[in-house]
């Protein structure tokens, strides 16, 4: 496989991370499904090429796009983790504003409780 | 009789809930174009029932909502504060990156390697007067462009300075602009949407200068900690933070007379500096107290700069001193060629220049050896250029080397700020999204979000691990 072809298959992935960005940017429960999605397929594209990339060890081109992948990457991982925390930290407020606190001083675990939400 | 005092009461209280949900559409009504207002909703909730027990039933006005509403605009605010924190680095890193050139055209670079081309046309015609005469033109130019690289850092190390005392007013002024609304509301406003607008307006410019969390009170005031731990205004008395220069102590400097640190400290003269590491000034102190130290120096450490200037400046004159002007009898020892203040670590590049008595006829040429070599001197000044010596090197590196690597951090940083910067933005418009997200939705509502959001986030997770470890190895096998 040459230069150019690698350099497409990394920009193609790097796309798709960079599509999971902006799927992250509003993270609906929707969006995060759609996201997963996008995330699986990046994976096993980049695990499939994965035995090629030794053929353009030190290849300056495919280095560098192989660097924006990881960048693409590292943005990704940081809007999961943000809306992670997000939910994560009210869950664990609104746990101690309604239920207290545990004996080991945690908030109290949030109890759902069955619901059923009627959309009009 | 306690069954109809309990009605009564519930009835009340349902009563004043509904007051208090007209009161709210009223506020939305009349702060519809206020800067910074956000719609407010008001939750009810339905209250046990069971006459026989005297629990009467009837709504309430819950705070569940406005909790979150406040926990969503903090969410906001600290990413707010991220954002202000990269974009100080990359402003500032901008500039100092400009003092720092690479391409080898200008400034210390392009005259280091004047110099050492100098001494290798020396080497090849040891006697030519004009050869001699140019090593101590170019030796000039090196003992300039280190002395105007030290005093261009020094001069953004005292802007910084500058910035750091203007942000602490900014943070000054606008706790006390926020104090002021304090008052207000604790004159019994507390419900005023309009002034809870005009607070949240100067939360999100504070969040831009300075790390700060916001607790609202039930009595509609709000409490400010700078890093969540020193306070900066409770109820309406606040706390003033200061910053000033100042010359640590313990441990026992190293380089007494060395650029001074800033310090910030808060109301109670206690030192936050260590604290401070958000927003603006977080970022304006990484800067003055690490960054800028690395190349100029500071109490306990003489800089990168300095560094090279001393190792460049000691390796020549020992070589000059070492070789002869002539092999006599008597033989006549070469002079040193460059002259800085050596009592002060932090100052030798401000300070090195060119012995003004030294004349080209007294650089030494002849290595005494045995054997002598006429041009010995000038051969193992060339040898700067390509060192195999270890006394020729710099940590291990030649001196273009070392710049080059001194300056290529600089990049990096700027670098890493900017992709920083990047992924902030992102993460703010994240942050104002979900802010939005949740505005009108019902408690009820949120509980379904949020039973949904944690399956798809835990499904979304699994993929992370598994692509971090793919991008990294396809970085390790590219390389």
């Amino acid at each position: 496989m040459g230069t150019a072809a690698l350099v497409e298959q990394l920009m193609s992935a790097r796309q798709q991370l960079d599509f999971a960005c902006e799927l992250l940017a509003k993270p609906s429960p929707e969006a995060l499904d759609s996201c997963s999605s996008v995330l699986e397929a990046a994976g096993h594209q980049l695990a499939e090429w994965q035995p090629t990339f030794s053929q353009q060890a030190g290849d300056a081109a495919a280095l560098e796009e192989a660097w924006k992948l990881r960048r693409s990457f590292v943005r990704t991982a940081r809007l999961l983790q943000g809306a992670g925390d997000f939910h994560r930290n009210w869950l664990r407020l609104r746990g101690a504003m309604t239920g207290g606190y545990t004996e080991t001083g945690e908030s109290a675990p949030l109890i759902h409780g069955s619901r059923i939400s009627v959309h009009g | 009789m306690a069954n109809l005092l309990a009605t009564l009461v519930s009835s009340a209280g349902t009563l004043e809930a509904y007051g208090r949900v007209l009161e709210t559409a009223q506020n939305n009504v009349a702060n519809a174009s206020t800067p910074g207002y956000a719609k407010q909703r008001l939750e009810l909730y339905a209250l046990p029932f069971d006459p026989q027990g005297g629990v009467t039933g009837g709504v309430r006005a819950g705070k569940l909502v406005t909790a979150r509403n406040e926990f969503a605009e903090q969410a906001v605010r600290q990413q707010t504060s991220g954002m202000g924190y990269q974009q100080q680095l990359v402003d500032s890193l901008t500039v100092i990156q400009s003092n720092f050139d690479i391409s080898g055209n200008q400034g210390i670079p392009q005259a280091l390697n004047n110099l050492l081309q100098s001494f290798s046309a020396w080497g090849a015609t040891p006697d030519n007067q004009a050869a001699r005469q140019t090593v101590v033109q170019r030796a000039t130019d090196l003992a300039r462009s280190f002395q105007q690289s030290s005093v261009t850092l020094s001069a953004r190390a005292s802007d910084t300075e500058q910035q750091i005392g203007q942000t602490v007013d900014q943070v000054n002024q606008l706790v006390s602009e926020i104090q002021g609304y304090n008052h207000i509301a604790m004159q019994g406003n507390k419900s005023d949407s309009g002034l809870n607008a005009r607070m949240h307006a100067a939360l999100d410019e504070l969040a831009t200068l300075a790390d700060v969390n916001a607790t609202f009170q039930s009595d509609g005031t709000v409490s400010l900690m700078l890093n969540g731990e020193t306070p900066l205004l409770l109820e309406d008395k606040q706390f003033k933070i200061s910053s000033s220069l100042y010359q640590p102590q313990e441990p026992t400097p190293i380089n007494a007379n060395g650029p001074a640190n800033v310090r910030i400290q808060g109301s109670d003269g206690s030192d936050i500096t260590s604290k401070t590491t958000g927003a603006q000034l977080g970022a304006l102190l990484h800067l003055r107290n690490q960054i800028l130290p690395s190349f100029i120096g500071d109490a306990y450490q003489p800089g990168d700069l300095n560094t090279m200037a001393k190792q460049l400046a000691d390796r020549v004159n020992q070589l000059l001193t070492s070789g002869n002007i002539t092999d006599g009898p008597p033989a006549q020892a070469g002079v040193p060629l460059f002259t800085y203040n050596a009592s002060d670590a932090t100052a030798t590049a401000a300070s090195l220049s060119v012995d003004p008595s030294v004349t080209p006829d007294q650089l030494a040429t002849i290595s005494p050896g045995p054997p002598s070599v006429s041009n010995g001197v000038p051969l193992a000044l060339s040898a700067l250029a390509s060192p195999v010596d270890d006394a020729d090197k710099v940590n291990g590196l030649s001196f273009s080397q070392f710049y080059g690597r001194l300056a290529g951090r600089v990049g990096t940083a700027l670098n890493d700020a900017t992709n920083n910067q990047d992924v902030q933005q992102s993460l703010l418009s994240q942050a104002k999204e979900l802010r939005q997200q949740y505005q009108g939705v019902s408690l009820d509502e949120e509980a379904t979000i949020l039973m949904q959001f944690q399956r798809a986030y835990q499904a979304t997770s699994k993929f992370l691990s598994v692509l971090d470890q793919l991008t990294e190895n396809a970085i390790n096998i590219l390389r």
